[in-house]
């Protein structure tokens, strides 16, 4: 990877092997901002604003990203050498690919031009994703990023009498909005092996205006079979026709579960259901803003209408164009979770600690103790995990699944956090 | 003068990167054209209806400048990745510095188009109006449209101008009055006191009616009465001012705009929109902004300068040829082309030029964005070919 990433830089003509525009793109903590931003209300701007503003500008003292996300609020900057380890946040480690950057240095001479004015504007994207997906342009609606697809939704598909039905927990986008909305809200707790309560969700069902699946499902990295989510969307509207179902496929591309299909031709083939795509996990285009939604026509119609114009800008429609345009490296990153990913839960089972199944790139593991407690300790050697999940922050921790190289270090910090109290008087 | 072409030179890729590096990522080749430059022109590439030059969305044909161009490079070393990239945070700081204000004064947006749907949501309602001139840019009235909120449309005088007396009288017990200086499509523009006047009358008339001044061509101005209303907009939570980067300061493609207003009025936008709008902002974007307000006034004067001199020279050719434009104080002109503008509008096309889409009620009205030069002495021959109007006549 790195070995690309310097013949990039020869391209551009850029000296350091500092991956910067790809850091930029990955934008890796994203997804920790975001939440941080949501869970905090308006207030969360201001504060992000100034902290953020002096590691980004100061340049000396602040200068380690802190100022993104809540419980790392005072901690001084890690010692010269040591680099903090950021698996709080699900992006990929790596960024996007030299496909990807090259695309985007191909739009620089039109950052002048509306996105429609530049080539190829957004209809070649939007046309571009229907083919990906074998499909037609209609049945396409982009987003910047999957949260305006999610934001679309709510806004399309719910109201003060049309409830938002959702895990406990999950992606916290809808529900906030659901908030924020005054849209009732039902949301059900996951079951015993941490997947979907689809049981559940679908006695409450009848008359929501929106169903939110995330499958596979943030925090907790589960995810149900192909058969298992076409039944349940077929009981749903069995009892209530009309009620729409969101299948959030974000981290479909990191799926090893072999029972797992995408739902793209279920919603294809169904009246009131869609599925939302990212360019923010795999990808590693966090800091570009693309998601796109599918579904038939008359499910697409109503998030087409309150889309908002011009949403993804001229580096996006390269970007995401090139990225589709070369599954290989999407297969390379699947390959390269998926070690990871295994190394990093058989740690964690060694310390006794179990984890969900995971089919995503992050884990969600029980470390017999309050996350916060968990997160502290890993903080303090410059590893920081993932923020609370309720109802499970007392005993879960979402770990989020880095390069190897730092996951390495990672385990090694888990294995000191996590060591039995008995034995650490004798330790070193 | 920094071309196109000059752009890929000026981020670092030689003119060997050029060809391989993008030409193959836009996928056709000679897409690059669509700004124009000389050296091309040199070549014979003229434009043609499938390459034309672009003067639809008033957008700046020079880009955003060198220093714009040489931090989005930076983005390619250790900077890009510096702390606090993927947050808004550097550039609300920038933005707070530049207007005197705190980061508790500005929101960010992906370009004022989410501004401009946020103040919407925000202010109006189904028993609070969306006030605005017809026609003006829709994006609001779209917007309260589709929320099934009500929109109070109020005719533009005889000039062009906005009418203010019939725009006060509108706005009683209005939710949100869309305040667009200089007017687009118009481009015409109201001097400083007397918006100050018209603010104050509303609030007069109706306490409680919001105002949200879009100065998006602002920095074209070049009327002597010409100021901001931030300072208004920073004490009054009534009052709020859209900005955007796609105009003068040449970002349209990066998608990028703000605004500013008292910390309750900013308080309010980012409640609706998801707390920071960060969700939605492209962190590039966010990186080329921060280097175009910290390059000071320089820039955004030099592009004044540039755009009043292409004006004059574009409107002294309409006028001398008995088409009088409406005053223009922005990067683009409306003017009475005395026919059909769809007809005008596909046969410059045909030629090589695109102006803009209809602006009902006017429908042999023509906008036309400022170009370079160099690009509208080309398209004023394109223009007197349609019309026949190719010499100039003492009717005018």
């Amino acid at each position: 990877m790195s070995v690309t990433r310097r013949g990039f830089f020869s391209i551009v003509g850029a000296n350091k092997d500092e991956p910067g525009l790809a850091a930029m793109i990955a934008a890796r903590g994203h997804e920790e901002l975001q939440a941080a931003e949501q869970a905090q209300g308006g207030a969360a701007q201001t504060g992000r604003a100034a902290g953020a503003g002096q590691a980004g500008r100061g340049g000396g003292q602040g200068g380690r990203g802190g100022a993104q996300g809540p419980g790392r609020g005072g901690r001084p900057a890690p010692p010269p050498g040591i680099d903090e380890i950021k698996i709080s946040s699900n992006e990929n480690p790596l960024g996007p690919g030299k496909h990807v950057l090259d695309a985007i240095v191909g739009k620089f001479p039109e950052v002048s031009r509306y996105p429609f004015n530049s080539a190829p504007n957004e209809t070649k994207l939007v046309e571009a994703l229907a083919a990906f997906n074998k499909t037609k342009p209609e049945n396409v609606v982009v987003g910047a990023g999957s949260q305006e697809i999610l934001k679309s939704a709510m806004r399309a598909f719910c109201s003060p009498y049309r409830p938002l039905v959702t895990a406990a927990p999950t992606f916290e986008n809808c529900t906030g909005l659901a908030r924020r909305m005054n849209v009732p809200l039902f949301e059900v707790k996951v079951d015993g092996q941490l997947k979907l309560d689809l049981e559940g969700m679908l006695t409450v069902a009848r008359g929501a205006g929106l169903i939110f699946l995330n499958n596979p499902n943030n925090p907790t990295a589960t995810v149900h079979g192909a058969k298992v989510v076409a039944d349940f969307v077929q009981r749903v509207h069995r009892i209530s026709p009309d009620t729409v179902i969101l299948i959030d496929e974000a981290y479909h591309d990191y799926v090893t579960e072999p029972t797992y299909e995408t739902a793209i031709p279920l919603a294809l083939a169904t009246p009131n259901v869609f599925v939302a795509r990212t360019f923010s996990k795999a990808y590693g285009m966090a800091g570009v803003r693309i998601g796109y939604a599918i579904g038939q026509t008359d499910t697409m119609k109503p998030l087409a209408r309150v889309k908002m114009p011009y949403n993804v800008s001229v580096f996006g429609i390269a970007a995401a164009l090139a990225a589709i345009g070369n599954p290989q490296h999407l297969a390379q990153e699947k390959a390269r979770n998926t070690e990871v990913r295994t190394m990093t839960v058989k740690v964690f089972e060694e310390l006794g600690c179990k984890a969900t199944a995971s089919n995503a790139n992050f884990i969600f593991v029980d470390v017999g103790r309050p996350a916060a407690d968990f997160r502290n300790a890993c903080g303090n050697s410059w590893v920081n995990v993932g923020r609370d999940f309720p109802p499970f922050e007392h005993t879960f921790a979402r770990i989020s699944i880095g390069t190897m190289a730092e996951m390495k270090r990672a385990t090694e910090v888990f294995r000191e956090v996590l060591r039995p109290t008995t034995q650490a008087g004798g330790g070193r | 003068m920094l071309t196109r072409r000059r752009f890929v030179q000026s981020v670092g890729i030689g003119a060997a990167g050029l060809t391989g590096a993008w030409i193959g990522a836009r996928g056709r080749e000679g897409g690059f054209l669509s700004g124009l430059d000389a050296q091309l022109f040199a070549q014979g590439l003229a434009p043609t209806a499938a390459n034309p030059i672009v003067l639809s969305s008033n957008e700046n044909p020079m880009g955003p400048g060198q220093k714009v161009l040489d931090a989005i490079k930076a983005a390619f070393g250790p900077n890009g990745a510096a702390p606090g990239r993927y947050s808004g945070g550097p550039l609300v700081e920038a933005l707070a510095k530049k207007h005197g204000v705190t980061a508790a004064n500005i929101a960010l947006g992906c370009g004022s188009t989410q501004i401009l749907r946020t103040a919407t949501h925000v202010f109006t309602a189904r028993n609070r109006a969306l006030v605005g001139t017809i026609p003006t840019y829709e994006e609001c009235a779209g917007y309260a449209d589709m929320m099934g909120h009500p929109v109070r449309p109020v005719q533009l005088d005889a000039n062009f101008q906005m009418d203010l007396n019939r725009l006060a009288d509108a706005s009683r017990g209005a939710g949100l009055v869309f305040y667009c200086n200089p007017s687009n499509p118009t481009a015409t523009y109201t001097p400083a006191r007397e918006s100050r006047d018209f603010f104050s009358r509303v609030h007069r008339i109706s306490p409680e009616t919001a105002i949200l001044v879009d100065e998006a061509y602002f920095d074209y101005v070049v009327h002597p009465d010409h100021e901001t209303h931030i300072p208004l907009a920073v004490e009054d939570p009534r009052i709020v001012v859209a900005r955007t980067f796609s105009k003068a300061f040449g970002l349209a493609g990066l998608r990028i705009g703000y605004v500013v207003g008292h910390p309750d009025a900013i308080q309010k936008m980012n409640a609706w929109e998801s707390a920071g709008n960060a969700s939605s902002l492209n962190m590039i974007a966010t990186f080329a902004a921060t280097a175009a307000v910290d390059q000071g006034d320089a820039f955004v004067q030099a592009e004044r300068a540039r755009n009043k001199a292409v004006r004059d020279f574009t409107m002294k050719w309409f006028s001398d040829r008995g088409m009088k434009p409406a005053e223009s104080q922005a990067n683009f002109m409306f003017v009475n082309i005395g026919r059909p503008v769809k007809e005008f509008r596909d046969a410059c096309l045909a030629k090589g030029v695109k102006v803009a889409r209809d602006f009902p009620p006017f429908l042999t009205h023509c906008r036309i964005s400022f170009g370079t030069m160099e690009e509208m002495q080309y398209a004023v021959k394109v223009f007197g070919e349609v019309t026949g109007k190719t010499v100039a006549t003492a009717a005018a």
